[in-house]
């Protein structure tokens, strides 16, 4: 609930922000998601891997002017082993900064934020993200493809361990319906976080989105 | 410059040997003539002879040779060799049907004479154009028929193995007779590449009758300029009558794809680890997107445009009907190029 107050606050403040660059386009997503994790590293697996699973709620908000988007997204669950022995908080948010070279193209830099919270610890991801996402329609305008792929150009956790590579990707299919002011989306991703020592967290999500507005 | 010097002297006595007989055949005539006139008439029958005697390639034209024969004939006349003059003026006849002596040179003797053996000679003589070119139906080769007396006459058209190909003419020739030949054969066909007779038979042969004469025709097609067709139609100026199948394809393959990489993305980026089935959904889902998009996107016909290359067809065909028909117009009057070769005394053929 606290995630989409910020998110509600976020999107408010869009429009202002937005009106002081002239003629931006504005857009708004909400989604909706199921999220995997699997994370064999050393502190959070004493006992073998550890998995966990849990619905999430998240959105972005985007302002676009001139090819170039800034975009601040949230995203927030709970989730569970499936013997509902291991639960965490699960939250990630991320600035991003756009640019689209190429009708088809869209080359993204930001932060990314993920923490699973526990009652008594929080386990910290901090890396800078550069993302590749490459856009295919299907049906014109209406029914779109798209693949993305990102790397972290930096990270750091809050392990004894250290951060180590972290990569992802995701793909997923877009809607418009034609002359209506909403898109749906459905995505499945797939992130990658390695410890230095060995061991990793594995983050899967599949997704359904409304986005409200233009790209 | 030695070399060049024999070379040269030998071709001119090699070639000038014929120019020399010649003119000795046209001196040898003059002074029969001269020896004529002076009333020397064995002298001139031994000139004119002489005269006639070396005709060979290089000797005298037929104009002389009929000159020298009157002459002949008037020396041996005045020489009381009646015979002689005779066969001198049949031959003459022959060679001429249509020669007649100059009254204003000759004594009435020597022209009654001449009147009464070519009476009793009947002869044909054939003359052609030696190069005839001539489109077929609307222009035509032309052969004169000559007589020495009437003479009923048959005018064919043959194969040089004696098949016939057109009857030209078939009737009585008083003096002369002008035959034309459109350059068809009977069947209304244009004549066909080859060597052809033109063959003019008395109709009813006779011992002492004309003898068939004939002139051997090289006959030979020159293909007519026909106009070319049209060049066919094409993309443009003709529309496309069906979408492209490249956007279905492209719909295709970008949902296949994307599809695809979905179900792989945890291969690509998670290595070795355990990936949940939810790839599959997404990776399906996008995947039949793309079937959506591929049906969306199926070629179809458009109609407007085929409406319009509808005219544009019927206007080209048009076009060519046309071009077709003057082609076959033009088939039709074939160009043909006849050589006639000399005449000759045709055999007689076995009926």
């Amino acid at each position: 609930m606290k995630t989409i107050g910020v998110i509600g606050i976020l999107a408010s403040a869009l429009p202002a922000v937005a009106g002081a660059q002239g003629r931006p386009t504005i857009a708004f997503r909400g989604d909706a998601g199921f999220v995997w994790v699997r994370s064999d590293t050393a502190a959070a697996a004493a006992g073998g891997a550890v998995r966990l699973r849990g619905p999430v709620l998240g959105g972005e908000g985007r302002v676009a002017f001139n090819g170039f988007a800034v975009g601040v997204g949230l995203l927030s669950g709970t989730l569970q082993a499936a013997d509902q022995t291991v639960k965490r908080d699960l939250i990630e948010g991320r600035l991003v900064v756009a640019a689209q070279p190429l009708p088809w193209l869209e080359m993204s830099v930001g932060p990314f934020v993920r923490a699973y919270v526990t009652d008594s610890v929080t386990e910290r991801w901090v890396f800078w993200q550069a993302r590749a996402r490459v856009e295919a329609p299907i049906v014109t305008a209406s029914l779109t493809s798209y693949v993305e792929l990102w790397r972290a150009l930096s990270s750091q956790v809050n392990l004894v361990a250290g951060a180590g590579r972290v990569q992802g990707g995701e793909a997923g299919v877009v809607y418009r319906p034609p002359q209506r002011p909403f898109w749906l989306r459905l995505a499945y991703r797939v992130d990658d976080a390695a410890v230095r020592v060995g061991g990793s967290q594995t983050l899967e999500a599949i997704s359904v989105s409304v986005v409200v507005g233009a790209r | 410059m030695t070399r060049a010097f024999i070379v040269l002297t030998m071709s001119l006595l090699l070639g000038g040997g014929q120019v020399l007989r010649a003119q000795s055949a046209r001196d040898l005539l003059g002074q029969g003539v001269r020896a004529y006139q002076a009333l020397e008439y064995d002298a001139a029958a031994a000139l004119l002879e002489e005269s006639l005697g070396r005709d060979s390639a290089a000797g005298l034209a037929d104009s002389l040779r009929a000159r020298a024969l009157t002459y002949l004939g008037a020396t041996e006349l005045f020489r009381g060799q009646r015979d002689s003059a005779v066969a001198t003026f049949r031959h003459l006849v022959l060679l001429n049907p249509r020669y007649r002596p100059d009254e204003l040179i000759f004594p009435p003797q020597v022209t009654n004479l001449f009147q009464e053996v070519r009476r009793a000679t009947r002869a044909i003589a054939v003359a052609v154009p030696p190069v005839t070119e001539l489109r077929t139906r609307l222009e035509r080769f032309t052969a004169r028929v000559l007589t020495s007396s009437l003479a009923d006459v048959t005018v064919m058209l043959a194969r040089e193995d004696g098949t016939p190909v057109r009857q030209l003419y078939s009737g009585p020739v008083a003096d002369s007779l002008l035959v034309s030949w459109d350059g068809l054969t009977a069947a209304g066909t244009a004549a066909t590449d080859g060597r052809y007779l033109l063959q003019v038979t008395p109709r009813t042969p006779t011992a002492d009758g004309p003898r068939a004469r004939q002139v051997v025709l090289e006959v030979k097609q020159e293909a007519p300029d026909t106009l070319p067709w049209p060049p066919p139609l094409t993309t443009p100026p003709l529309l496309p009558e069906r979408t492209s199948t490249g956007p279905a394809l492209r719909s295709l393959a970008a949902g296949l794809v994307t599809g695809a990489a979905a179900v792989a993305l945890p291969s690509i980026m998670a290595q070795g680890k355990d990936a949940t089935g939810a790839r599959f959904a997404v990776g399906a889902a996008v995947g039949v997107a793309g079937f959506v998009g591929f049906f969306a996107h199926k070629p179809r016909p458009l109609e407007a445009n085929v409406r319009a290359n509808a005219s544009q067809r019927e206007a080209w065909k048009k076009k060519l009907d046309q071009v077709k028909a003057e082609n076959v117009a033009r088939l039709r009057t074939m160009r043909l190029v006849v050589r006639a070769g000399p005449e000759t005394i045709a055999e007689r053929r076995s009926e």
